[in-house]
């Protein structure tokens, strides 16, 4: 309701640009007086909330044409920045190249903001649902800085300043099985805990990409794990113990250990840290029981799937 | 300063777009929310003002046919668009037949969440006429009802498929 006199106060001048290089430049001039904005459901949120003043100009990036863009190519899939959310989750393409994705971009919020929201919005947000399905798959980020375009790994760029120039253009997926002779299967599990069973601030998001032999020998594995204010990440430890290895209930102990101990959630007021570490250690040991015991279920359930990749 | 090739391309101080199937252009700065042009500038109150952030689905709308939270959509968003409120689903006649089923199985108790309910049922019955419990849950995720219990929606939402959108 305070947003009421304010908005015919001090509305911001909204700038439509008509490529990336035009909206960086428009950041460079107005420094921190403007913000991007994709499909500001986010934004909305923290100036309602008071996290973040109102800006005086507000750079539209869905202004610019192509950007929502999702492309399958040789090698992978390129979903662009601005693509709705609704849309990730919808496209063909994305269902068969990145069924963890979907899955991912499926558990956040509600329909119809998902009609708004972009992928590019939650990417950079850092803590979002779709970060953990993206560190699993191993993601490229591509960034503009106004002259050139700079392709980035989503762990790497997770790991640097969070405030960096530019704009995110796409989301890249490589195929990392593409051109490779083999009859692996490619399995994925998705998990978002919340306080409710939708529509929730998550506390603990996991997600998982493996390629498994048909002996049922881990060829490759990635575990990610995120939640709440967590910026995601991966937990190697456990994929070490994993990698090359057919998991048992023995293994599948320690991969609970090593979960436990390298998930280290960002504080929640709601919510016990030990909590949300046996939480995630326990979503990802119950996955991989899961998948030995059901190795040919196919995309039932919370997001977890097989299929063939031969 | 910016230049001029930059300063042609920010957004106007008039919204051109449709509202129930009428053409409108309304003097608005670009970030007012629609929320705001809907209920304080056109006197389109049927859409509920509640929680404001996007979580409670009281202010539901449809926009090119999908539902959006009028509250987390600004002005320059809307430019060109076709926006269907709650007052646009009946016509001179007769109540939608969604608004109809709501009344007859009392999909409602204060009321506060119906239009946008009713909104969102829409568009998932335009949409997928036929839809499964999973579907009906998936549609309503973002509509909160503090009375009913959901029982009574979810009775006016299998009257409404039965009816397949005809009227009785
Ligand atoms: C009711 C509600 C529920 C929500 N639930 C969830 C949830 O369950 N899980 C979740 O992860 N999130 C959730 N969110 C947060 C948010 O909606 C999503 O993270 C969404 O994907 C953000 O996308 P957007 O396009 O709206 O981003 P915006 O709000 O437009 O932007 C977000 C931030 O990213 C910057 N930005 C956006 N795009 C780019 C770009 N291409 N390049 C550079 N900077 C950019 C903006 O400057 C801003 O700082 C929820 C929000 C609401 C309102
Ligand atoms: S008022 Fe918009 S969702 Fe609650
Ligand atoms: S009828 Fe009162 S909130 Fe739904």
């Amino acid at each position: 309701m305070a947003m009421e006199e304010k908005e015919r106060l001090r509305s911001p001048s909204v700038w439509l640009p008509r490529d990336p290089g035009e909206a960086v430049r428009l950041k460079e001039a107005f420094g921190g007086d403007a913000v991007y904005v994709a499909g500001s459901t986010l934004l909305r949120t923290q100036w309602e909330a008071g996290t973040a003043p109102v800006p005086a100009h507000l750079i539209d990036l869905a202004s610019i044409p192509g950007l929502d863009r999702i492309e399958e190519t040789d090698d992978g899939l390129v979903i662009g920045s601005l693509a709705r959310l609704r849309d990730c989750a919808a496209h063909p393409a994305a269902a068969g190249k990145a069924p963890l994705l979907v899955s991912a971009v499926k558990a956040i919020a509600g329909a119809s903001v998902r009609n708004q929201a972009t992928l590019g919005g939650n990417v950079v947000y850092r803590v979002g649902d779709s970060m953990p399905a993206l560190l699993a798959l191993d993601a490229e980020l591509i960034w503009h800085d106004g002259r050139t375009e700079e392709t980035i790994g989503a762990a790497e760029w997770l790991a640097g300043p969070s405030a960096r120039p530019g704009i995110l253009t796409a989301i890249r997926l490589p195929d990392r099985e593409s051109g490779m002779t083999s009859n692996r299967r490619r399995w994925f599990a998705f998990h978002k805990v919340g306080r409710r069973e939708a529509f929730v601030p998550s506390l603990v998001t996991v997600a998982i990409a493996a390629s498994v032999a048909p002996d049922g020998t881990i060829a490759d594995i990635r575990i990610a794990a995120g939640g709440g204010q967590t910026v995601p990440r991966r937990l190697t430890d456990a994929e070490r113990l994993l990698a090359g290895r057919i998991p048992d209930a023995e293994l599948l102990e320690h991969v609970y250990d090593a979960a436990l101990e390298q998930y280290a959630p960002a504080p929640d007021p709601f919510a016990a840290d030990s909590y949300r570490k046996r939480t995630a250690a326990n979503l990802i040991a119950a996955e991989l029981w899961k998948s030995l015991r059901e190795p040919d279920r196919a995309g039932k359930g919370d997001g977890d799937a097989s299929e063939s990749i031969d | 300063m910016i230049d001029k090739t930059l300063a042609q391309r920010s957004a106007g101080a008039v919204l051109e777009c449709e509202v129930n199937g009428r053409k409108i252009a309304i003097e608005t700065p670009p970030a007012r929310r629609l929320l705001s042009i809907l209920r304080d500038d056109l006197g389109l109150t049927g859409t509920k003002r509640s929680c404001e952030i996007g979580r409670c689905g009281a202010c539901m709308v449809l926009i090119d046919g999908k539902p959006r939270n009028s509250c987390l959509t600004m002005a320059y968003q809307c430019s060109g668009r076709s926006i269907t409120t709650i007052e646009g689903l009946a016509d001179e006649e007769r109540l939608h037949p969604v608004q109809e089923c709501f009344l007859e199985e009392g999909g409602y108790q204060c009321g506060y969440c119906t239009p946008g309910m009713i909104v969102s049922v829409k568009a998932l019955l335009d949409d997928t006429p036929d839809p499964t419990m999973e579907q009906i849950e998936e549609a309503l995720t973002g509509n909160l009802c503090r009375c009913t219990g959901y029982g009574g929606i979810l009775r006016s939402v299998a009257r409404a498929i039965e009816r397949g959108g005809e009227a009785t």
